[in-house]
């Protein structure tokens, strides 16, 4: 299903920002070429970061602010003399119930159109609340240097600049085998789950499509040879209790409260005044009131 | 009934720098951590304090956060080295809460507002002080506990922890902020609880006051022969 179900054509609609896309990634597919790697470099603009994983092929050991996109490989145990390299193109998720908005106290982080979670940089003051907020581990705080770009987050932006302009992710584009497919979500999640029944009757029993659900649904799905964490992607992600109850509750109840606590403040004053002329209490003006 | 002149010291030198060295630096924490607060829409142009909490000042922000965190960590010690010999009785009395502070909780509001009811003989800290003090001494360890994790803890606590001290750190800020904006409130603004602020200022009070606000002390002091009262009023004090 490559090449002859290409996705290449697919552009969303630009009159309809609040159509969800998606990509997909099939992962029986990837060579690991990190090709998409090096295409979200050129056209991100970011800083060439040289590091290595040592005992694997793969280019970098996590993603960081500059590094949106890293294959990562995973060994299975070998069965019949045979070992077998699992790789996951690890990025951003886009989930529709984002751990990393939820924790952003400066709303740099927020659902924007076609369900992408966008991240305005300028607005970032580098706290890092969304680093622990996010369950797969892919958005940083650029810590290394002070600066402007310096101590802001970063991440995958689902190539926003490219899509809202009728072109596809950069690393979509640059994929040889087509593995990464772009496009409607609702269609890619039918055409995952026909990859996954095709799969298993190609001798992959535990093949199976990740992403439909988790985070309220994400929209970097995936189709899995192996259980989700062989690929080291959590099974059954979900929002922090005490994070959603730190924004949705805590945070307005608060301010609700020293508002109204201002507001009391503001009366009594304007009572006091009157009670207390010149400073002195009822007992010292002889004036004293007992209940 | 006219003001009569006369101080009594209630306050040393060490317990003024503490207490200004204290709230000082969390002012400063109070105004810095705003940026936690702020929700601008990052779509729009960014307008009023929005420019000032965003971006690369908003990370200069964070940086005079940690700065005056570290002041206030170490501002209990300007107490401790400065007159310990009044730590241990003053935090014997704050931490003592009886039925008169139970009392004077109950009947302060309505007195302050409409002078009406009659306020128990209270020590040298009433039971608001009291009860200021709790929120304070409570909150300087869960600031600074959260804190500590959310600064040095990052990728090496876990992130329920993170999350609890993100939690923890903004209950203490609202707890903190309703007891300061009360605290400020009658210490220099209520016209009469306000003539309390001289013995943050130069530790001497108006005995008058005094007397009315903290009897049972005042008596105390004067049995004892440990009482430091001068003719005169804390204004005449401070020159």
């Amino acid at each position: 299903m490559g090449r002859a179900a290409t996705w290449e054509s697919w552009r969303p609609d630009p009159t309809n920002p609040r159509q969800h896309v998606a990509m997909l990634v099939d992962t029986s597919e990837c060579i690991g070429c990190k090709g998409c790697e090096v295409a979200c470099k050129q056209w991100n603009q970011n800083e060439a970061r040289i590091s290595q994983e040592p005992g694997t092929y793969q280019s970098h050991p996590a993603l960081d602010a500059e590094t949106w996109t890293v294959i990562k490989f995973f060994e299975t145990d070998a069965e019949n003399g045979m070992s077998m390299w699992l790789m996951q193109k690890h990025n951003c998720m886009h989930c529709t119930e984002a751990g990393c908005v939820t924790a952003c106290p400066t709303d740099a982080l927020q659902y924007g159109d076609y369900g992408v979670v966008t991240l305005d940089q300028e607005a970032c003051i580098g706290c890092g609340y969304c680093e622990p907020a996010c369950p797969f581990d892919a958005i940083h705080v650029d810590q290394t240097v002070w600066g402007q770009k310096a101590q802001k987050a970063g991440k995958c932006t689902l190539c926003y600049d490219r899509i809202a302009n009728g072109m596809q992710p950069a690393c979509v584009s640059t994929c040889p085998t087509d593995c990464i497919k772009f496009g409607d979500r609702d269609a890619l999640i039918a055409w995952g789950r026909e990859r996954v029944e095709q799969l298993k009757a190609m001798g992959y029993p535990n093949a199976n499509l990740y992403g439909v659900d988790e985070m309220g649904g994400l929209h970097e799905l995936y189709v899995l040879l192996e259980p989700p964490e062989a690929y080291g992607l959590p099974v059954n992600p979900s929002l922090s209790k005490t994070l959603t109850l730190w924004k949705y509750v805590l945070q307005p109840v608060g301010k609700a409260l020293l508002g109204a606590g201002l507001f009391g403040l503001v009366l009594n004053w304007l009572a006091a005044r009157r009670t207390f002329k010149g400073g002195l209490s009822p007992h010292e003006t002889g004036a004293a009131m007992h209940d | 009934m006219a003001r009569a002149r006369g101080s009594i010291k209630k306050f040393s030198r060490a317990q003024v720098l503490f207490h200004w060295f204290y709230g000082s630096a969390w002012i400063v924490l109070a105004l810095t951590g705003l940026t936690f607060m702020w929700r601008g829409d990052p779509t729009g142009p960014a307008v009023g304090l929005g420019p000032l909490l965003q971006g690369s000042v908003g990370q200069t922000l964070r940086l005079v956060h940690r700065i005056a965190a570290v002041g206030l960590m170490a501002s209990p010690l300007v107490w401790l080295l400065g007159d310990p010999k009044s730590v241990w009785p003053d935090l014997k009395e704050l931490f003592a809460f009886g039925r008169n502070d139970l009392k004077y909780m109950l009947i302060a509001p309505l007195y302050y507002t409409t002078g009406r009811g009659q306020l128990p003989p209270q020590g040298k800290f009433n039971g608001g002080h009291k009860v200021n003090f709790y929120v304070v001494f409570i909150t300087f360890f869960t600031f600074a506990g959260s804190g500590l994790v959310m600064w040095f803890g990052r990728g090496s606590v876990s992130d329920a922890a993170f999350h609890t001290a993100q939690f923890v750190h903004s209950l203490s800020f609202f707890l903190g902020s309703g007891l300061f904006l009360l605290h400020v409130y009658l210490t220099a603004v209520h016209p009469f609880t306000r003539r309390s602020l001289s013995a943050m200022v130069n530790g001497w009070m108006e005995l008058q006051y005094a007397r009315l606000d903290h009897a049972e002390w005042v008596e105390r002091e004067i049995r004892r022969g440990t009482a430091q009262i001068r003719d005169g009023g804390p204004a005449a004090e401070a020159r």
